[in-house]
């Protein structure tokens, strides 16, 4: 894969690079034919980010890596996991490498592991990184937008706005909207010292959105920290911000999407004690179904109904699946807390368990992570193209959950 | 218990006050004080407000004093104290809370400050600001403050101005803040000399290197008609330094957070047993006093 990126696109790509940073210490870089796809997620699954940027966006796009006749099954462009601090500094002071830096070309040479960041600046200079990357599973999310009641849209100048007034050092925040306000406000717990803590609380007109939609009255608390990564990364493409949610405990999403790029950040929210007797009945595991949820945006072909046994792990995609966004939600989210007071039965039981164990299984849930086997690898090859159309529909399921 | 008590009732009479527009010189006031310690003290009155740091501290700490009329920020004031014959309140707050409260009330269409008691005691700031809808944003910092009880206020008196022996205006403090920054870097301390010849300098020693700025024609304010505690001044030889050892970094702070600029500032330099020296600054309508004690030389 070959790609070149245009001075004034550098900004835009650097600051995406930033808030992906802000998730973990480490991404999936995951260039596909229609683009490139950044995605991570957090060591307590509670945060995960994605940022896509279509073929459209670069000076030069190239996906096919340089083939080479006797290896093929190494042209398989997996999608590989960069060390974020490794290439934080490529992009460091995104907003001054617009001037300095005429275009940035990434290649990647799957053969050796290598990823190569090339800056070509002005007065001749180039700066060349050479990274090696690992290869592993695909990280993706299922989040279905398109069933949360209550769907925001504002510039990110706004929201900008908003945070400023919190310090920067403020943990989490809670969004309370009713069809005739809206209030951020900064999180306190039940035993907060007040007499030590400053609390702010700003309000808003419904007004002030582009476009707002309240289904239900809903009070949600998430991490700030994280917000703050997309919304600079917002300003620089100046396209503005939707936000997803629903009732406490389940899924909030921050998006932005336009022609050359889209940009997803889903954070759990916290799931507040005294809605316990409500959330008790959401946190129960259901039976997974095999109908699928049908996405707002399907990324490729005709979903078609998912096949249980070629794929259990899909089973997330069936309609209990925002049920299970929220009980997972929940869990990570109380990670070095007082566990038993946060979330409700599913916390409860899930800390009866061994640490590890619940986050297997929920990350499996949460994500219907796919991890490809040696035949589905071969099977989902670029060279594909050149075999039976059977192969295509092999790849038709996998592509049309929907996919962040 | 008991002074709580107090503080309760001092609460139930609020302190309302709106000011529009002038937020930013008072942000810059807070901003200052806010770079120079964590916590200070609150003195509020009918017509003034008082922003008291009193360190106990001996060697190389450093005490504060700032005073502004109400009437130069606030469009609105009301204030009610413990009693009638003591028409006064001493809080306790951390100035960074507000300063931070007031960072967007320079943009701001109005700003009302309110103590009231919540959870504890609080003052409650409400910024209105402007947005492209009718009805504005509106933003409310609770900071929690605490309320000093009437028996422990003698600690928070003016500083009298100690028996000094030379005052001097100082530079431009733009200039003097450079120069100390500079200094920082070298050593721990700077030793502050000045005459009453208007002349000043700022000296720092160590093993490897001495480094002296002078200034020159800084001119003497005249306290000789003020009032009569500059006995030890008069009769001085107009040449001779009086020096003063002081943390160059309280000094520092103390210039750095310096966003009002004075009309006047100056340096009084008291070099006894005692040994403090202190800065006061006027702008008009607010003055901003601040001891530095000295460290004993070696």
């Amino acid at each position: 894969m070959k790609c070149v990126i245009g001075g004034a696109q550098l900004r835009v790509f650097g600051r995406a690079i930033h808030a992906i940073a802000r998730i973990s210490d480490e991404f999936w870089f995951d260039p596909v034919e229609k683009g490139l796809a950044l995605r991570s997620v957090n060591s307590s699954r509670s945060a995960y980010a994605y940022v896509f940027f279509s073929s459209m966006f670069f000076q030069h796009y190239c996906w096919t890596a340089v083939s080479d006749p006797c290896h093929k099954e190494k042209e398989l462009s997996l999608p590989c996991k960069l060390i974020v601090k490794a290439v934080l500094p490529v992009f460091r002071c995104a907003n001054v490498l617009g001037r300095n830096v005429e275009k940035c070309s990434i290649s990647t040479s799957p053969s050796d592991h290598h990823i190569t960041f090339q800056l070509l600046c002005k007065h001749g200079v180039v700066k060349t990184y050479n990274l090696t990357f690992q290869e592993c599973d695909p990280l993706q999310a299922v989040f279905a937008k398109h069933m949360c009641p209550n769907i925001l849209k504002v510039h990110s100048r706004l929201l900008a706005d908003v945070m400023i007034h919190f310090p920067t050092s403020q943990e989490e925040i809670t969004l309370s909207v009713t069809p005739v306000k809206v209030c951020f406000k900064s999180y306190t717990e039940e035993d907060t010292d007040f007499s030590r803590t400053m609390v702010t609380e700003i309000h808003l007109s419904p007004e002030e959105f582009d476009y707002f939609q309240v289904g239900v009255d809903s009070e949600v608390t998430f991490c700030l920290k994280e917000l703050r990564g997309l919304l600079a990364f917002s300003e620089a493409t100046g396209v503005p911000v939707s936000i997803h949610f629903d009732r406490c405990g389940k899924p909030i999403a921050f998006s932005i999407e336009d022609v050359l790029l889209e940009a997803s950040l889903i954070l759990a929210t916290l799931c507040e004690a005294q809605k316990e007797a409500d959330s008790q009945e959401r946190c129960c595991p259901q039976q997974w179904g095999s109908s699928e949820t049908h996405p707002d945006k399907p990324s490729g072909d005709e979903p078609n109904s998912t096949d249980i046994s070629k794929h259990p792990q899909r089973d997330g995609n069936a309609p209990t699946n925002p049920v299970a966004k929220q009980e997972v939600k929940s869990i990570p989210r109380v990670t070095g807390r007082d566990v038993t007071g946060r979330a409700g039965t599913a916390t409860a039981e899930a800390a009866g368990e061994a640490t590890e164990a619940p986050y297997q299984k929920f990350h499996s849930l949460f994500f219907g992570a796919v991890s490809y086997k040696e035949k589905d690898a071969t099977g989902h090859t670029f060279q594909s193209l050149a075999t039976a159309s059977d192969t295509e529909e092999d790849l038709g399921p996998l592509q049309s959950s929907p996919v962040l | 218990m008991a002074g709580h008590a107090e503080g309760r009732q001092c609460l139930a009479k609020r302190l309302a006050s709106t000011f529009p527009g002038k937020g930013e010189r008072k942000g810059g006031v807070i901003n200052t004080i806010s770079k120079l310690t964590k916590t200070c003290t609150l003195r509020l009155t009918v017509c003034k407000l008082y922003f008291i740091l009193s360190d106990k501290v001996a060697n190389g700490g450093a005490s504060m004093w700032c005073e502004l009329c109400q009437g130069n920020f606030f469009d609105e004031f009301q204030m009610e104290g413990v009693a009638a014959e003591h028409n006064e309140i001493y809080l306790e707050l951390v100035p960074e809370n507000l300063s931070r409260a007031l960072k967007t009330a320079h943009s701001a269409k109005a700003v009302k400050i309110k103590l009231t008691n919540k959870h504890c005691p609080c003052l409650r700031v409400a910024v209105e600001l402007p947005s492209l809808s009718s009805s504005s944003r509106i933003v409310t910092h609770d900071i929690p403050v605490g309320v000093i009880p009437r028996r422990i206020w003698n600690d928070f008196r003016e500083p009298t101005m100690p028996d000094f022996d030379v005052s001097i205006y100082l530079p431009v403090l733009k200039i003097m803040k450079s120069v100390v920054e500079r200094m920082k870097n070298l050593s721990n301390f700077i030793v502050i000399e000045a005459n009453l010849s208007g002349e000043m300098n700022l000296k720092i020693e160590t093993d490897l290197v001495s480094v002296t700025t002078h200034f020159k024609d800084l001119g003497n304010p005249p306290w000789a008609s003020e009032d009569g505690c500059q006995s030890s001044a008069q009769g001085r030889n107009l040449e001779s330094m009086a020096e003063a050892r002081i943390d160059i970094k309280k000094l520092q702070q103390l210039l750095a957070g310096q966003q009002v600029n004075p009309t006047k500032a100056l340096c009084n330099i008291m070099q006894r047993v005692k040994r403090r020296l202190k800065e006061r600054q006027w702008s008009g309508d607010l003055t901003f006093l601040c001891l530095l004690s000295l460290l004993p030389s070696d």
